[in-house]
């Protein structure tokens, strides 16, 4: 009995430690930023606290509005390679945090099983942070905490540390995303609008085509009315080409203005122009997904073992 | 005019036009390989340029080890003194460039090596300064070599596809060399505290 209790035991340490031991590739790892604008910190092990977590979005979200630093916190068990500096420096450079025109991005990641913490920082980002200061945040305010395995009163002070050195030193210059959006719009109506203008110019223009001497050079001479029915008027009209004095007889069909009785099909232009400026108005308001800018990473930070 | 000299005229037209898309491209893709050039040798230059500091501070502590501090100093001027432009970017001269910087590094680590037996040097906050620069340069370097590797591969693929290669063999398109990954000395020198 004992023999099977200390089997079962062991198999099933043996299974745990293989769930402890995963390693995330980076593309396992959830971005979370992409559902809520608002949240910075991927914690897909849960080695962090739901308090800790809001603390931290929270200060990086005020620095976001504030400078339009883009940040990505990543804390995970294993990471594939083993590599901090690799792992961190790929993870800005493939997601493409911080603003393209910038670079002003900031990757802190922590790996319990590596028992290495990294911060990966962009180019533009490399003169306010400099390497050396990122090391010496992480001695200062983060390895002591990390030395004890406290995950959560580390990562708080390291970001806070870092705010501090962040806050103020540049300006968001990023504009209102619905501008950009709206703009657009208006450009595909107009572009639709006049394009239905000019196809039925084309149009009219076809008709004062002589079948005879092939010149757009027919000129109507006279009409005269056949049949008038579901408020439709057919008439007869007379055409002489200007050109070769040709003589074309056409049956026409328009809109009857006198009729009053049921009509079928109505305008439709006016119906389109309305459903274009329905659709937007999603992104700006409550907590809908933010987007990494596309900026670049040099291989500028640090990085610690602990 | 007959239609076949239309005809004619018209792939003539559009050789010239692929021809010249074709060219352009190359140039671009050769410019692109040049400045990544650059970059790998302004990052090499930083690592130099933190030395003599480096140096100045161990010796403050451990100013006995004469031998090491002349083998850095020696292997980063004859480093230095080797400035190769990217035009001029051989097979052979990136080699010698390379080994250059390799003899950088070894001299680094061993210096670095030294360190450890000198408690009050590792806790010098000048030194632990240094070696955060010196770690992220190394970081840089390896950066900046990639880049330089994924660039000239695109730049070769380009010039050696057909039908793109009788264009480059008329122009004189050479193909650029890679970074080859050195034995042993590929990890920057990590001190664990």
């Amino acid at each position: 009995m004992r023999k099977l209790t200390f089997l079962l035991t062991f198999f099933i340490l043996l299974g745990s430690a293989h769930l402890q031991a995963k390693e995330y590739a980076i593309k396992d790892i959830p971005m979370v930023h992409l559902q809520n604008r608002t949240r910075y910190v991927s914690n897909p092990d849960d080695i962090l606290s739901p308090a800790t977590v809001t603390t931290m979005d929270s200060i990086l979200y005020a620095l976001e509005q504030k400078t339009g630093i883009q940040t990505l916190i990543v804390v995970v068990t294993g990471i594939e390679g083993g590599d901090c500096f690799d792992f961190a420096h790929r993870l800005g450079q493939e997601i493409g945090v911080g603003q393209k025109e910038r670079d002003n991005g900031l990757v802190i990641l922590l790996s319990t099983d590596e028992r290495c913490v990294q911060f990966a920082t962009g180019y533009g980002l490399e003169g306010t942070l400099p390497d050396a200061i990122c090391k010496r945040i992480q001695n200062r305010y983060m390895l002591p905490y990390f030395k004890d395995n406290n995950w959560d009163a580390g990562m708080v002070a390291g970001v806070q540390a870092v705010n501090g050195y962040l806050d103020g030193s540049m300006e968001n210059t990023d504009n209102d995303e619905s501008e950009d959006d709206s703009l657009g719009f208006i450009i595909i109506f107009f572009v639709i609008f006049g394009g239905f203008i000019g196809l039925g110019l084309y149009v009219s223009w076809r008709k004062t085509r002589c079948p005879n001497c092939k010149k757009h050079k027919l000129q109507r001479l006279s009409s005269r009315v056949i049949d008038r029915s579901n408020g439709t008027k057919t008439e007869e009209v007379v055409y002489q080409c200007r050109n070769c004095g040709h003589i074309l007889r056409r049956k026409e069909q328009s809109r009857d203005e006198n009729y009053k009785g049921p009509r079928g099909g109505g305008p439709f232009i006016g119906g389109m122009g309305g459903g274009f400026f329905g659709g937007h108005g999603g992104s700006g308001g409550g907590f809908s997904g933010g987007s990494f800018g596309g900026g670049s990473f040099g291989g500028g930070g640090a990085g610690s073992r602990f | 005019m007959k239609k076949s000299t239309i005809i004619v005229i018209a792939v003539i037209v559009l050789i010239a036009i692929w021809g010249v898309t074709s060219y352009n491209g190359m140039v671009k893709m050769d410019e692109s390989v040049s400045t990544a050039w650059s970059n790998v040798e302004n990052q090499y230059q930083r690592r130099s340029d933190l030395i003599p500091n480096l140096v100045n501070t161990v010796k403050g502590y451990a100013s006995h080890e004469k031998e090491t501090f002349q083998a850095v100093v020696d292997a980063r001027s004859k480093a230095t003194q080797m400035q190769i432009s990217a035009d001029d970017l051989t097979p052979e001269k990136m080699q010698a460039y390379q080994k250059a910087q390799g003899e950088v590094g070894s001299a680094l680590s061993r210096l670095l090596a030294i360190t450890e037996a000198y408690p009050d040097l590792k806790a010098n906050e000048n030194f632990k300064e240094l070696q955060a620069q010196l770690e992220g340069t190394e970081n840089r370097i390896s950066v900046e070599r990639k880049r330089f590797n994924d660039t000239a591969r695109a730049y070769n693929t380009a010039i050696r596809t057909f039908p793109r290669n009788l264009l480059a063999g008329l122009f004189g398109f050479d193909k650029r060399p890679y970074f080859e990954s050195e034995e042993g000395a590929d990890k920057a020198p990590k001190v664990e505290f």
